[in-house]
């Protein structure tokens, strides 16, 4: 923690004598990013983030005032304005709070990093034309994409009751992608989806190895979806990659569990939510197979932290336990109003937006099957794999999504690679057919940074594991007009 | 609060301090964003968070021996502070260039051209915002955000361009809600604050939700006539942009809209879409410096015209740059009016759907140009040009090629403006002008 952090929060304490409570929240960000397209380099550089958010408790209300002005006036001011804010809404409060959902915590975290230092652009940009040359395995590929975006993220947070945190999260992420053309066939083939290779971490976690191995079979796969068939249009069961696991877990059990969707916050612009604050503790979610954590404690699974951005130390909590909603995705504030247990999940894009309630890590806690055991057991079947198309209602019920790649299951065996593999359901009855989940060897985690969120619109990163899954009795179909 | 004259300020030294530290060799250009923001949330008539924003987000594209190296960075206002930033930014810039391998499509900012548009606003004193906005919602469960404030975008280059756009402007982006959970969405925005028309404004939604205490009519998946309102065609609006009509994706076979390019596909003669900043809702200059067109048709009487071509795209295709900015996005988007006057909209319509607004659109096959997504809030099933009662929400499938295509009926002769509500990072400028589309068929899945 810095002194300048402590002492621009004495000023700021000073300006706003009225204030029953003020806290400083500064984030400072520096990403840098290489992106390289059909072997050339197409874009490079960095972006330097630095800001505050003076924020003031006045009878009940919170009031902000952010700044990319650190100085000791420019704090001064924010924190008047940030009062002043706070007076004239506090006759409006939707909740009056006090200071229990600030508590005066003291933590420190930093991402686990085998290595430390970093690598410059001479030695990232060529293993990244060297990706693009490998998935270029035929003329066919009309487009080849490799991009690595590094960031370091220290989140200080110093406040009037005494809470000092300091946070530092290092990531990593690996962007890969082939586009295959055939007349009129277009197919493009990721690295798991297209934005999922992103975890806490060092360098060690782009290995050139790695890279060029997959690049390969990138490269091979879209070409293979040219002259594969189009996904059949019928009911079947379906069993899902954990790379595609990721998204059916945020979009149909992370946000319509957050407290905020379900108090109505959300309600202009994200959406609500099908779950009433009276189904926790008895709703039947899914199957007894079901079984979902919030776990920012994950090493490497890219939304882990010590607390969330109000103070409030973060555990793993099962939210999801044999089928049974047990717990929603609501910070202390949402728990206050809605007067249910939640988590440690009040989060912000940056010093620029207030926090407020966010998934952290969702996982689904492995089962007992093994892959061959859950293909095996399926007659017809479709195995989809690498998200590419999402979609879902404002209550998070009808959802459409779409992968990247699928291979048809027929009397227990994999068999033929479909095109545009597409599914659609609602999502309780869908959880509900969860009949068979993949044992530990199946499991794995990805990262997206852009989930959007919230009014102001803020975009966070979050994580999510899952091992391989299998429904019943979902309505499959595939492309075209 | 800074005003856009502090802002211009910060803009004017920062441009001066990039003339007088480039050295030979060197073409830089930056874009600025700036921004003094209020903002309240607000749930069932009552704050749920407030606050203000003040940034200066800066950009810099550092070229030199045909390597690009791009550098973003906040300023605090202060000069000296800042130019002390600004020189770390050059200094990263020159080390990291040389590790960058040559970059064959590189883009040099040559333009040279200069432009000012400024907009003065009459907006809420800050103290009396949450009186002003909730005291007349009062008894209404009325959820979203005000914000209103200053934005400002300016950009400039080593070879003389000089651009600079500050407008000050409100938006209430609201929707009322009844206890059945139905709700109706509307905003009301603009640069100068009138109470009579925000108060009428909530007036018309009150009007409107009352068809939603009816009880919902289920239907069945299948195909429907739809009159899809302004509101809702915006969701669609941001499909001509993502594997749009960029010229890069017609290289690639990204573009949704290459069938069309090819003539295996045809829009209807009803559709002309044009791309037209004569909208003055945001600047004509793209991040290099260069001013597009003010108007462009893209898609005329169904039929492809343009593309939206950057320097890049230029230098890698050999087609003519018409200044659409790096990612040949889609701007100040304007599209026909046709000759349904809105007032006839559902007797034209006869029995279908009356679509208010769309949600979470995606493509579900790009190359088909078939996205999917929600109707959303006020969508109402409507009988012989009278209207029963909502509906319960519908999730589509349907071909662009389908809907803008051979199923197209007509276009209202009326267009809305529609401004663009994001806030991400920042507050968005820009926005559409959107007739209403009335569709013999459409399809819905779910």
């Amino acid at each position: 923690m810095s002194n300048d952090l402590k002492r621009l929060l004495e000023i700021a304490i000073k300006a706003v004598p009225e204030a029953e409570w003020v806290g400083l929240r500064k984030r400072s960000t520096e990403e840098t990013m290489y992106f390289v397209r059909d072997g050339h380099i197409e874009q490079s550089g960095t972006g330097l983030n630095v800001g505050c958010m003076v924020e003031v408790l006045y009878k009940g209300q919170f009031g902000y005032a952010a700044t990319s002005d650190m100085s000791l006036e420019s704090i001064q001011s924010a924190a008047k304005k940030a009062l002043l804010v706070a007076q004239s809404a506090s006759p409006w409060a939707i909740y009056k709070f006090d200071t229990s959902v600030r508590p005066a915590t003291k933590a420190q975290y930093e991402s686990p990093r085998k290595i430390k230092s970093s690598r410059t652009a001479a030695s990232i940009v060529p293993m990244l034309i060297d990706v693009c040359n490998t998935m270029k395995c035929s003329d066919k590929i009309v487009q080849t994409l490799a991009a690595n975006q590094s960031g370091k993220l220290i989140y200080e947070i110093v406040t009037s009751n005494g809470a000092e945190i300091e946070q530092t999260i290092y990531y990593q992420s690996l962007i890969m992608e082939a586009i295959a053309m055939d007349g009129p066939v277009v197919q493009r083939r990721t690295d798991k989806g297209p934005w999922a290779y992103c975890y806490q971490g060092g360098i060690e976690l782009v290995q050139p190895e790695r890279a060029i191995q997959t690049a390969k079979k990138i490269g091979e796969e879209a070409l293979e979806l040219l002259s594969a068939p189009p996904c059949p249009e019928d009911t079947r069961t379906l069993v899902l990659a954990p790379d595609q696991m990721m998204l059916q877990i945020h979009e149909s059990v992370g946000h319509p569990l957050e407290i905020d969707r379900i108090l109505g916050d959300e309600r202009n612009y994200a959406g609500s939510s099908f779950i009433k604050l009276s189904d926790i503790g008895t709703f039947q979610y899914g199957s007894k197979l079901m079984n979902i954590t919030f776990d920012p404690t994950v090493p490497g699974e890219l939304a882990s932290y010590k607390v969330d951005e109000i103070g409030n130390p973060a555990t793993k909590e099962f939210i999801v336990k044999d089928g049974i909603l047990v717990r929603a995705l609501g910070s202390l504030e949402s728990q206050k109003r809605a007067n249910v247990p939640g988590v440690a999940n009040q989060r912000a894009t940056s010093w620029n937006r207030p926090p407020i309630d966010r998934m952290a890590n969702i996982n689904l806690e492995p089962g007992n099957s093994t892959f061959d055991e859950i293909i095996g057991s399926i007659e017809k079947g479709v195995y989809m794999m690498a998200n590419r198309s999402w979609s879902i209602d404002d209550y998070r019920n009808k959802f459409q999504f779409g992968c990247e790649y699928a291979k048809l299951i027929e009397n227990g065996k994999l068999t033929k690679t479909v095109r545009d593999p597409n599914y659609r359901g609602i999502s309780s009855n869908f959880w509900r057919n969860l009949v068979a989940v993949g044992n530990r060897d199946t499991f794995e985690f990805f990262g997206t940074p852009n989930c959007g969120k919230g009014e102001p619109n803020q975009v966070m990163y979050v994580g999510h594991g899952s091992p391989v899954c299998a429904f019943k009795d979902v309505a499959v179909f595939g492309g075209g007009k | 609060m800074r005003s856009a004259n502090d802002y211009k300020k910060i803009f004017t030294y920062v441009a001066q301090f990039i003339e007088n530290e480039a050295q030979p060799g060197e073409d830089i250009v930056f874009t600025m964003e700036a921004e003094s923001s209020y903002f309240m949330r607000f749930n069932n008539a009552m704050v749920r968070q407030a606050g203000t924003v003040e940034q200066v987000r800066l950009n810099m594209i550092f070229c030199s021996n045909k390597r690009t190296w791009n550098h973003g960075l906040m300023l605090t206002g202060n000069e000296h502070d800042d130019t002390e930033l600004l020189a770390q930014a050059l200094n990263r810039a020159r080390a990291e260039i040389v590790m960058l391998p040559e970059d064959p499509y590189q883009v040099i900012p040559d333009s040279n051209e200069t432009s000012e548009s400024v907009f003065t606003g009459k907006l809420i004193p800050e103290a009396d915002i949450p009186r002003t906005i909730l005291e007349p919602a009062k008894g209404m469960d009325f959820t979203g955000l005000y914000s209103q404030g200053t934005v400002c975008e300016g950009t400039m280059n080593t070879k003389g361009a000089r651009h600079w756009f500050a407008t000050e402007t409100f938006l209430v982006d609201y929707s009322v809600w009844l206890p059945n959970g139905r709700g109706v969405k509307s905003s009301y925005a603009g640069t100068q604050w009138d109470d009579k028309a925000y108060k009428a404004k909530l007036e018309e939604s009150k009007t409107i939700i009352n068809y939603l205490t009816r009880d919902a009519v289920t239907l069945e998946p299948g195909s429907y006539r739809v009159f899809i309102t302004p509101d809702a065609f915006t969701e669609v609006i941001t499909f001509f942009s993502w594997n749009g009509l960029g010229e890069q994706g017609f290289h690639t076979g990204e573009s949704a809209y290459l069938a069309l390019k090819e003539g295996r596909e045809s829009l209807s003669p009803l559709f002309t879409l044009t791309q037209d900043f004569s909208l003055g809702v945001e600047p004509r200059f793209n991040e290099f410096g260069e001013l597009a067109p003010l108007k462009l048709t893209l898609i005329e009487k169904g039929k492809l015209v343009n593309t939206l071509v950057s320097s890049r795209s230029s230098k890698e295709y050999g087609t003519p740059s018409n200044a659409a900015p790096q990612g040949e996005s889609l701007r100040s988007p304007v599209i026909a009016g046709g000759t349904l006057p809105e007032a006839d909209a559902l007797k034209a319509l006869g029995t279908g759907i009356y679509v208010s607004n769309f949600h979470y659109l995606n493509w579900s096959d790009p190359q088909a140009a078939r996205i999917t997504g929600m109707t959303r809030f006020a969508c109402l099933w409507v009988e012989n040009g009278t209207i029963v009662g909502p509906i319960k929400d519908m999730r589509f499938d349907e071909s662009i090629y389908n809907f803008l295509g051979a199923e197209l009926e007509a276009v209202t002769k009326e267009q809305h403006l529609i401004v663009n509500s994001e806030t991400y990072e920042g507050r968005s400028l820009g926005g559409s002008l959107i007739p209403g589309f009335l569709v013999k068929n459409f399809k819905f899945t779910l």
